[in-house]
This record gives C-alpha cells, structure tokens and sequence, in this order.
C-alpha cells in the first residue's frame, strides 16, 4: 500500500490494488451552527467544494472515501444542508463513485445519497484498509488493519522555547491495543456468529492494529493533538499506544514523536 | 458695546443675579461670536467658565427667538455623571428665562423620556450615545428639525476617538433634519485647535478662541523615593495642610494602593471608574463640602466634574503626557485667574527625568497634537447600519453625502462601498443596486452596539490548583488568542489554559515563559517620543539642573548617573542605543517612546525571528524593549539585526508581522463585533477561533485592525526614522553588560512576534528531531567498536577510538543487530548484502562526516538516498529541506506502512 498526501486538502490518496481518495469531516452546513451561536460568516462550501474537486483531479481516484461528518447540524438538516449537500455530492459522484462512512453529525444522511453508498457506521475495509468515522468502536473486522479515521480534527502546535510558532492540521499516526479497543464490541455473554472474523484472534496474530487520524477538512475545526491525547474522548483515542505516536503534517512532513513538539526539558540532547 | 450689553435683558439680570462681577478672558472672546452665529471652538482651562461662555449667548437666543415646538438647543457631553453638575447649573438658568430643559441618556427612566417625545425639552442635555438612539424615534426625529445650536463639551475627548468620529456622522444625520445649525465646541487646551474645528466644522467655516493656560501654571517636581513606602511618605507631607488636594494617580491600582496606606488618616477618600456611581457620588459630595480635604483619582476626574474647590493638585508619578498634565493641574484655584498650583512626585530615575521634562514643557505651552482617526470602517460600518434603520432603505449615495461632509471620512473613496459588501456578508444589511436597505439583525445589532466603546464581557480565571478565581481577562482577547495549552501571564503569574468552558477559563500554574499580556486596553497612556527623547538628552548631557532647582532630584539624578559610570555601563540616551545581555533575553535600551519602542521592537523581533526560525517575546516600556530570545542568541545579534533595518522595508515587515499576533487578533475580534460578523454574546468555546479569524483576511475589517493599530498602538513612522538615523551613524548602537538603568521599571506590553514562515517553525522542528535521534556507531575497519549515542552528540568527523580510522556506519537503533550479522566469520547471502551495505553508509559518513550521520538518521533514508541527498551539495536549511523531501517520499511508500 502507497500513499500520497494532498496538502492543500488536507486529503489522503491510499493506493493498493485501487486508488481511494480520502477526505475527513467536511462539517457541510457549519455556518447555520455558527451562526446561532453569534458568529454570522456566510457559506464557504462552494470553496470546498473546489478544494476537493481539485484534490480528485489531482490524484485521480477509482473511488471517493467521506470518512464522516459530511454534514454537521444534529439532530435536524438545516435548510442550508438542504440547500448545499445535494449539488456537492452530485459533484463528487460526476467525478468518482462515492462511499460515505457515517459521522456522529450525519443523522439523516442517508436521504441524499443512493444505494450503495451509505457504509455501516462501524465503518469497513476498502482495498485492504480499514475506514471508520471514529466516535464508535469500529467494526471488529477492522482488527489487524490500518484504520483511517476522522472525528478528532487534529491541530498541532509546534513550540519553541519562547512560544508557539505555527499551529496546522495533521495527521496522528499511531499503534492500537486491539483487545482494549475491540473487547467491548461484543457484549458479555453473547456468543460469536459463526463466520464472523474474531478480533482478539487476529490481535493474536501477527499483524498489529493501527490507526491514522485524519485532519479535518473543514478548516473552522480543529483540536490539539495534546488535548486528544491528555484527554481522549472516543474509543480509539482511548485504545491509542501514546508512545508510539507520531505526528505529520498535511503534506507528510513527519514531525515527529509527540515530545518533538514541545522543546524543554523533554527535548535536546541529553 | 461689551459683550454684556448685546445679550439679552434677561440673560443680563440673571447675570447680576447669580453674582458675576465680570467676564473671564474666555467669556470676553467668545460671546460676541456665539451672539453673531458663527460656529467656535473655545479652547481653555477647566474653572475658567467656559460653559457659561457657550450657554449664555445660547439662552440670549433661545429667549429671543423661542421654539416653534421641537428642541431648538443640544447640549452634547461625554459623561453621564456631568449631565448632573452641568443640570443643576442649566436648571438655575433655565427656570428664571422660561426654557424648558431635559436631560437624557442610558439611565433616563422612561417616563421622562416619553415626556421628552410629547413635550419636547427647549434644552437638551445628552451623551454622543444617546444622539444617536434619538433618530430612531419618528416623532423625536421631527423635533430635532428645529434644532439650531449644538455644544460640545470636552470635545478634545472625543475628537481622538472613535466616539467622535461617530458623533461627527451623528452631527451631519442632523442636519439632514435640522439643515445648519451652529456648532459650539467647547475644549480644554490641545497642540492643535484648528484640528478640532474641522473635526467639529468638516469644511465649514469656524473660529478658534484660545485662552492662554501657561501663565497660570505652577508646578514643581519632586523626587519621591524608588520604595512604595518612601513614595508614600512624601505624599503624605504634601497633603493634609488646610486646603483641598487632588492626587491624580495613573493607574486604577495604584489608586487602590495608596487609598489603602492613607485611608486610616479620615481625611482621604478615593474615586475611579471601577467603583459604584455612589461610591463615586459619595466621594464627590465629601470632598466638595470638606468632610474629605484629599481625594485621590484616576483620569475620571479629569473632565470637569464640579467638586468645588481644589488648592492643589499632586501627579502621582509622572503625568506621560503633557495635556493630561495640564489638564489635571488645571483643576487647582478653581476661581477665575488664580494661578493653578500642581506638584509632580516622581517615583523612580526615568519617571524623574520624563516630568521634568514634562512640567517644563507644560510651562511653555507645548502641548501634544490630538489626531483624529480618519476613514475608521467599523465607524462607517455602525453608522450605515443606523441610517439604514433610521430610513428603512437609503441610496448609497446620501450616505457617501452624509459621511463626506464630516472630516473623518474621506471623500470620493470607495470606503462605503466595500464597507457595505462586508456588512452585507453578515447579511447586516442587504443591498439592492445602488439602495441599502435594512434587515432584520440590525435593530438587534443596534441595540447591543449603540455606542463604539467596546463593552468588554470579563471572563473569569479559575485556577485550579488552589481552586480559586485568581482574575479576569477580556473576551475579546480570550476569543482571539487563548486556546487549550496556550501560556498566558497575569497578576505576575505564569498560567496554562486547560479548558475553556461554562463562560469560564481554567487554568493551571506553567512555570515555561511562553507569555502574552491579557490585556492591551486600559490605563497605559504612552510617553511621546519628544518627550522620551528629552529625557534621554538629559541623560546624556546631565542637564538637569536646568530643569530644576529641587536640590533632591538633581543630587539622586548625579548619583544615578555616577553609578552607571561605575559600573562601567554607557548611559543610553537619545543619541546612544545600549543593547545589554539578561538570562532572559537582551534589553534594548531605546528612547524613542512607547508607540515607536512598540513598532522597533516588533520589526526587530521579525527579523530575528525570521534568521534564528525562533518566535521571539516582547515587553516594552518608553525607554526599554526587552527582547525574550532563546539562549543562543544575543546582544550582538540584535545589533546586527538592528544595523540592517531599512527605513522603506519597515511598514511591510511590521504588517507582515502583526498579522499572526495576538493584539491583532484581539482588535480584530472587536472590530469584527462591529460589523456585526461576531455578536456580543458569541459563544466561543466550542470554536476553533483561530481558523476563523483567517476568514477575515484581506477584508475591509482586517484593513481597519492595521489602521487602528498603526496609528494608535504603534508608530512606524518615527521608528523607521529612528532606524534612518541609526544608519546615518547619528544614533550608536552599543552592546553592553546589564546596567541599572536597562533593569529599572515597568514593562508594559507584551506578545509574541511568531517567526514569518511556517517552513521556519517546521524546519526548526525538524531539526530539533534529528538532532536528538538516536545513533549507532560502528567502525568498519576494526569491526570492533559500538556506541550508541544521538546525533547532536557525534563530532564533525568521527574517528574510531580503537583503531583510529574513520570508516564508521551510523546506524538507526533498530539496525544493531546488522552490525553483528555483518561481522560474521561465515555470512549467508544476506548477510553478505548487510555488510556491503553497511560498508557503503560508513562510506558515505567518511566523506561527508557527522551531516551524513545526520541524512541517515531520517526516516526511511538508507545508505543510497543519503548518497543521493549530500550529492546535492546544500548547507543549512536547504539540506533539511532535502532530508524532509526524502522523508516524505518514504512516509508514502508501502515499507512505511506495513
């Protein structure tokens, strides 16, 4: 499996027997939620929609991946969802087939979309890699895998030693305790379906379980990577390595473990 | 015929009535004008009646000439609490000549003010605020057709601002009701009166009369002492003596400080804006009767609140500017053309040389000029937003009319127009071709932004390790700046914000200096750069026996003087620049004053920031910049940053520079709240604010954030003048040990100036990264020699300590066990492989030493791309920049994710 990061996405190109290209947290409709708490910006999604158009002719794709959070009011669709997300999903579509994994802010997402590609919300593998939202446990099938999600919008801050100098969208890459992560996916008692893949089997096995945090493309979101990390508020931040984390940003400049942010005592030579 | 003769018979007996035996100076000029109709701006001292000046030629008019139904006179005055004084003075005149007289502004119940609508007062008395609520009634509308004098009283307030700038759009709507009407302004002593007529006037025409202040000024400087206590104890001898005192502090906590030491003695009390009207009423009331012979005050009691009589007026600390001197001394002997007495205590050497400089100054009339802001877009953006409520739907057209009548907008500009696209993005107001037409939000917006001061919400400090509030910030600077991990200082402390929430911010004591001052508005008046470079030439020719004879201050001045003599430490001055090594940055030892310091430090901190990839700190006073730097970087890099300043470069790198600080942002937030892009209860918790303020870019609001704080923050201009002379070889720059006088006092401003690309900050990054990545060494010679160490550590050619030759691997952590395999007396074909590889990376660290070690440190870089990446034959960040081009490659390819 190769990739290709799109910086001016921020977007991923995964390319194994296919090429899918992957956008996180789009957040479409933003501005009703801005709005109704005192911030009055008009709509930027017609600039969304031409970054992303632009990173799908860029990198010629057999296939789109919206990793979830496509829309963003909850629980209701606001008129401007009604308005934007139509015509945006019809761009995408002219371009490439397109697959949705459902976000914690896609309720009644399915009514713009046409069978087929709605994924489950536990997400799903695609050529060989697993696609997830994030705000749930995944799918027990994505044991094993890389496991690409959206849902934490992760920002870093680079510091030096008198303050912050930058702070951009990046991607977390990191290794998953699969039998923290994947034990509470069956409950107790219930006895495993016949033909279903076993996670904890898999963890057993060989191949490791990791998980690659994605940027959010809209660019109003955003948490620090500390934060996520110090305060891990989803299944899969929870199940994270800390220490085997590490850090890229938008354009694949790897940064570095986590600590390479901070100067300071954790930093230099020794 | 006197100026007395011509008013009216009974404006004259009311004149005898009240006592008067003459006319003051200001009331002999100014009434034959005001009798003849024409427009006047009265420039004099507090005390010397300048409103009697105004009001009695109005009422001689009024009597004459009584109102055909409608207000035929307003009274415009900045602070609620004078309506009252001036009120009760009005009610008195206004009773005996049969005028009706009614006051209104925010506190008005509303019942006088539906009085008001249905029996309109002949006299209005009311607030720059309250005009502008006035339009928005149909039937107060109609009454102000018949308005035919306007006063404006402490117009030099309000001309500086932009408040005034509001009132001067305020004053041409009315005339659209009421055609011309005379205007009347009435001010205390300024630099430049005809700036304030045109403010006052736009292009028609006034005149100015000026009453003299000088020869009745009387003021001496005193050296304080450098303790609290000592400074407290040489108040406390001039005070308590049998008159009335008013001690003028500068800030709202010194106030407190010293109301805390003396209020044990009985006779003192204390007054600022922080308190309760009735504390402050209370306090007035007290000093005014004598149960209080001092009171000590902030600038809320420099405009003309009636306290009766005043003997003496203290400046606690230097005044900073020369008006406010003048001002605040010119409340003592309150009786027409007695002499104003005032003393300055000064507390420390540069607070000593700057009110010597100042009270001379002040002697001569050397008054600073006030600027008025011109082509403010968040004014124009407020008043748009008014007219179009006002009349539901306006031609662009009258509304460039209206604004281009006043001198605070240019005319012929494109300012409206593209002030009214952005207001129309926040759907404000909608436009319809060349129409502006109304829309629902801005009755809303209206009612929360009547007024351009900005009402601060204060955000609380919660700290919680000792689980107490420890303070309060701004929200416009939580909004703009404060994010979760971000380091702030207040109360002298170092915080870091952990969460944002429940309208509160939670912090946790930080002990790294990563800092930004909360807040930028409030008491810091700024020393102008003639008077810090007047201080800083007595410095240098030890002059100060000419400005004073007080024995005191010029023997501490001598010694001062002396001792940096001894300690070997050149005295900067205006002609000298000392640039001296702290542990935590280097002082730059700059006269130029605060808005100059301001800009030159700020381009400075660019240009260093930009050459080390480092964010630099930086706190300022009038005649200091301290640098916050990183360890390395010294006094000697400053001078050279400062030797290769260029006066035309400047303005761009200061706009380029302000852009991503925090100041910025927080007067971005504020200006944003007036276009009505962010409501006054905004929630910003739940929001990345620092994306979204990148939506404002290259926008009208961006554009006004520059203006304002170009020309009221900062001063490029002077500072790229000072960096002229600097050139010119006319200005040294030294480096230099601390000296005392780099040590002393105050800092006042501080931020962040982040370095200009965010390929430096990423680079630097990078750096750091590889520096402490783990190594280990092999010798490929004797095959027998291991260390692991990290790449920071290993020397520019590495030799093999046993066996002296250079042929030496580096390899990653994980490629230990190659070296055994490689050393193996019999190798399989892979092994084979693991030495001729290892052979070739100890080949590549032979020719290019430790920057091989270094390029095979990167991720996924081997001995081949290393070879590649040194055949590029690049030094310094070009040589990162090919690791990182490398290290993406890799990150992308399958190996990376298996």
């Amino acid at each position: 499996m190769n990739t290709r990061f799109i910086g001016g996405g921020p977007a991923l190109l995964v390319k194994n027997r296919s090429r899918t290209l992957v956008v996180a947290d789009l957040h479409i409709g933003i501005e009703a939620d801005l709005a109704a708490h005192g911030w009055h910006i008009p709509s930027r999604s017609a600039s969304r929609l031409e970054r992303l158009l632009t990173c799908i002719a860029e990198s010629d794709p057999d296939r789109v991946v919206l990793l979830g959070d496509v829309k963003h009011n909850l629980p209701q669709t606001t008129r401007q969802e009604y308005r934007e997300l139509p015509g945006l999903l019809d761009a995408i579509r002219e371009k490439a087939p397109l697959l949705v994994v459902p976000g914690n802010h896609d309720t009644g997402i399915a009514r713009f979309l046409e069978p087929g590609e709605l994924l489950p919300s536990g997400g799903a593998i695609i050529d060989g890699t697993g696609y997830t939202h994030g705000h749930t446990i995944p799918a027990p099938e994505l044991a094993g895998h890389l496991i690409l999600a959206g849902h934490h919008h992760p920002l870093v801050a680079i510091r030096d030693e008198v303050g912050c100098a930058l702070r951009a969208p990046a991607y977390l890459r990191a290794g998953v305790d699969a039998a923290a992560l994947f034990s509470r996916a069956r409950k107790p008692g219930e006895r495993q379906e016949t033909g279903e893949p076993d996670p904890e089997k898999t963890v057993r096995g060989t191949r490791e379980t990791r998980v690659l945090f994605m940027p959010a493309f809209n660019e109003c979101a955003g948490f620090d990577v500390v934060r996520i990390l110090r305060h891990p508020f989803s299944p899969l931040s929870r199940a994270l390595r800390q220490e085997t984390v590490e850090i890229f940003l938008a354009d694949g400049t790897y940064l570095g473990p986590v600590r390479m942010t901070e100067p300071g005592e954790e930093y230099g030579p020794v | 015929m006197g100026p007395f003769d011509r008013l009216d018979g009974r404006v004259r007996s009311c004149v005898g009535e009240r006592g008067f035996s003459r006319f003051s100076d200001a009331q002999e000029q100014a009434i034959p004008l005001i009798l003849d109709g024409r427009n006047i701006v009265l420039i004099a001292p507090t005390g010397t009646g300048k409103t009697e000046s105004a009001m009695l030629p109005v009422f001689s008019s009024l009597v004459q000439n009584p109102s055909q139904g409608g207000i035929s006179a307003l009274y415009i005055t900045p602070l609620r609490s004078l309506n009252r004084d001036i009120l009760a003075r009005m009610e008195w005149w206004c009773e005996r000549l049969g005028l009706k007289i009614g006051v209104r502004h925010g506190d008005t119940p509303m019942s006088e003010r539906r009085k008001q609508a249905l029996s309109p007062p002949d006299l209005l008395i009311t607030t720059p605020e309250t005009l502008q609520a006035l339009f928005m009634g149909k039937r107060l509308r109609k009454h102000l057709a018949g308005v035919r004098h306007v006063i404006v009283d402490e117009i030099h307030e309000l001309a500086g601002s932009k408040r005034g700038a509001q009132l001067a759009v305020g004053l041409e709507r009315l005339h659209v009701y009421a055609g011309s009407f005379q205007r009347i302004g009435l001010s205390a002593t300024v630099g430049n009166p005809d700036t304030i007529g045109r403010f006052l006037c736009g292009e028609r025409p006034f005149s100015v009369v000026q009453v003299p202040v000088a020869k009745q000024l009387d003021i001496a400087v005193k050296f304080a002492g450098t303790t609290f206590p000592e400074q407290v104890s040489a108040l406390t001898s001039l005070i308590g003596h049998g008159g009335s005192t008013l001690v003028f502090v500068n800030t709202r906590v010194t106030a407190e400080a010293l109301a805390h030491e003396l209020i044990g003695r009985g006779d003192v009390e204390v007054h600022h804006g922080s308190l309760s009207k009735e504390v402050r009423i209370d306090a007035e009331e007290r000093f005014k009767n004598g149960e209080v012979s001092t009171l000590i005050c902030t600038s809320s009691m420099e405009l003309g609140i009636d306290i009766g009589r005043v003997d003496h007026v203290v400046q606690f600390g230097s005044p900073r500017e020369v008006a406010r001197l003048v001002q605040r001394v010119g409340r003592a002997g309150h009786r027409l053309n007695a002499v104003s007495k005032g003393t300055i205590l000064a507390t420390g050497f540069s607070d000593l040389l700057e009110s010597l400089v100042i009270a001379w100054r002040a002697l001569r009339n050397e008054i600073e000029d006030v600027a008025i802001p011109v082509d403010a877009a968040d004014v124009l953006a407020n008043q748009v937003a008014a007219i179009a409520v006002e009349y539901g739907e306006i031609e662009r057209g009258q509304v460039e009319e209206i604004v281009g009548r006043t001198a605070v907008f240019t005319k012929g500009t494109d300012l409206v127009d593209r002030v009214c696209r952005q207001m129309e993005e926040h759907r404000l107001i909608r436009l319809d071709g060349s129409r502006i037409v109304t829309t629902a939000r801005a009755r809303k917006y209206l009612a929360a932004n009547l007024s351009m001061i900005h009402d601060e919400r204060k955000v609380p400090v919660f700290d919680i390790a000792t689980r107490r509030t420890v303070g309060t910030l701004d929200e416009s600077f939580v909004v703009g700046f404060v994010h979760t991990e971000a380091v702030f200082i207040t109360k002298g402390q170092l915080w870091r914000v952990i969460e944002i929430a429940d309208g509160k911010l939670t912090v946790e004591p930080a002990r790294k200096v990563q800092g930004e001052l909360p807040s930028w508005e409030g008491e810091q008046i700024p020393v102008p750069f003639p008077v810090a470079q007047e201080a800083g030439a007595i410095r240098r020719e030890k002059t100060a026996g000419d400005y004073t004879g007080d024995p005191d201050a010029v023997r501490y001045i001598g010694n001062f003087l002396l001792e940096m003599e001894r300690n070997r430490t050149p005295v900067p001055s205006d002609r000298l620049v000392m640039l001296e090594n702290t542990d935590e940055g280097v002082i730059c030892n700059l006269c130029a004053g605060h808005k100059a310091n301001e800009a030159f430090g700020r381009v400075v901190s660019a240009l260093l920031s930009a050459k080390f990839g480092t964010t630099v700190g930086i706190e300022l006073d009038a005649y200091r910049i301290l640098l916050r730097l990183p360890s390395h970087v010294r006094a000697a890099d400053v001078r050279d940053a400062i030797g290769a300043l260029d006066p035309v470069t400047m303005p761009g790198i200061l706009r380029l520079t302000l852009k991503r600080t925090a100041l910025f942002k927080w007067k971005l937030v504020q200006i944003a709240k007036k276009f009505g892009a962010i409501d006054p209860d905004a929630d910003f918790e739940r929001i990345s604010i620092q994306r979204l303020l990148d939506f404002f870019d290259k926008t009208v609001i961006q554009q006004e954030a520059y203006r304002e704080l170009l020309t009221d923050y900062m001063d490029i201009e002077t500072a790229a003048a000072v960096a002229g002379l600097i050139r010119k070889q006319e200005i040294a720059v030294k480096t230099g040990p601390l000296s005392i006088i780099g040590a002393e006092g105050l800092l006042t401003s501080r931020d962040e100036v982040p370095p200009p690309a965010a390929d430096q900050a990423v680079m630097a990054a990078v750096k750091r990264r590889l520096e402490s990545d783990e190594v280990i060494l092999c010798c490929m010679h004797c095959r027998n020699w291991k260390s692991r160490t990290v790449v920071a550590r290993v020397p520019e050619r590495p030799v093999c300590p046993k066996c002296g030759a250079r042929l030496i691997a580096a390899l990653k952590p994980w490629e230990e066990q190659l070296y055994a395999d490689a050393n193996k007396k019999k190798k399989s074909e892979e092994e084979r492989a693991t030495e001729l590889r290892l052979l070739k990376n100890a080949n590549i660290v032979l020719s290019s030493g430790k920057k091989a070690v270094t390029a095979l440190a990167a991720r996924g870089v081997g001995p081949e791309n290393a070879a590649r990446i040194l055949r590029s034959l690049t030094d310094g960040d070009a040589f990162y920049r090919e690791i990182l081009k490398a290290e993406r490659t890799f990150v992308q390819t399958h190996r990376f994710w298996q």
